[in-house]
């Protein structure tokens, strides 16, 4: 097994783990302060979600500045594998947090909320990333284009992160890393805490294994090349 | 008890979501691996073809 199917793998159980803990284990939050507390849960998924979607999201930024600045293969590689791995995490947050508002907020959605647009923008943003390469040839252009758009879009990043301790609108504010002991217990810390480094694992990994991904096709594409060139 | 339900729901739901998303990403690596090998294979040909071309 490669080393990105390795990670992949630990990380998913990882990931089964903590919403096994999240489910079973991890305290209840005061009936009082929710109106629906047992959708509190689904915070277990969608902080680490993000977190990872952050993390692909960086890489998106760091492929497309050396595509664009170095001509590096490699970075071009890092470029679509953070833009796909940026897609399905926003996604997994996007949707994660439109159930739990639904069932806090009683709407799924809030266009007034700085934090949930600038995410969704960013989740769109990979969107057209993905599915524009995917319809265009491969060439200089095409590569210059969407690395321009994953270049400049990541300054959607530091405003969703600080959004919602500018604008506290609708979106809770930062649990954690807030100088603070923050408002979570420790066992739900704990469980937050596994999320979080399952999350990384699991979105290290598919990186890993879609940068692979990106080279094998590559190279399959050089050799039907070389081989309809030869005929 | 029937939040939990529904939590549990969507819980399983998102896991078997990303399940297919590493499982297509696993397979694809599988199938690619495996044309690259018969497309090395085939160019490099039999053996014995290789001999004719060196001797001539």
């Amino acid at each position: 097994m490669k080393p990105g199917e390795t990670l992949l793998f630990l990380g998913f159980g990882g990931i089964g783990a903590t919403l096994l803990l999240a489910l079973l284990w991890a305290p209840s939050v005061s009936l009082e302060a929710f109106e629906s507390p047992a959708a509190q849960r689904i915070f277990y998924w969608h902080v680490p979600a993000a977190w990872a979607a952050f993390i692909a999201f960086g890489a998106l930024f760091i492929g497309s500045a050396g595509w664009l600045f170095r001509r590096s293969e490699q970075m071009w590689r890092l470029h679509v594998a953070g833009s796909e791995a940026g897609l399905a995490c926003g996604l997994m947050a996007v949707w994660s947090g439109c159930v739990w508002g639904a069932a806090e907020w009683g709407t799924p959605w809030d266009w007034t909320d700085v934090r949930l647009n600038t995410f969704g923008l960013l989740t769109l943003l990979s969107i057209y990333v993905v599915l524009g390469r995917g319809s265009q040839p491969d060439g200089v252009e095409t590569r210059d284009t969407f690395a321009a758009f994953g270049l400049y879009g990541f300054v959607l990043v530091p405003v969703t992160y600080i959004a919602t301790r500018i604008w506290t609108i609708r979106h809770p504010g930062p649990v954690v890393g807030t100088g603070d002991d923050g408002s979570i217990n420790g066992d739900m810390s704990l469980v937050l805490l596994l999320g979080a480094i399952s999350f990384t694992v699991f979105i290290v990994g598919h990186i890993m294994a879609s940068m692979r991904l990106t080279a094998l096709e590559q190279r399959l594409e050089r050799l039907q090349t070389s081989t309809d060139g030869g005929e | 008890m029937e939040g939990m339900t529904h939590l549990a729901v969507a819980y399983f739901g998102m896991l078997l979501a990303i399940a297919l998303w590493t499982w297509t990403v696993v397979q694809r690596s599988r199938r690619l691996d495996a044309r690259l090998d018969a497309l090395e294979a085939a160019q490099r040909g039999p053996p014995e073809q290789i001999g004719e071309k060196t001797d001539d």
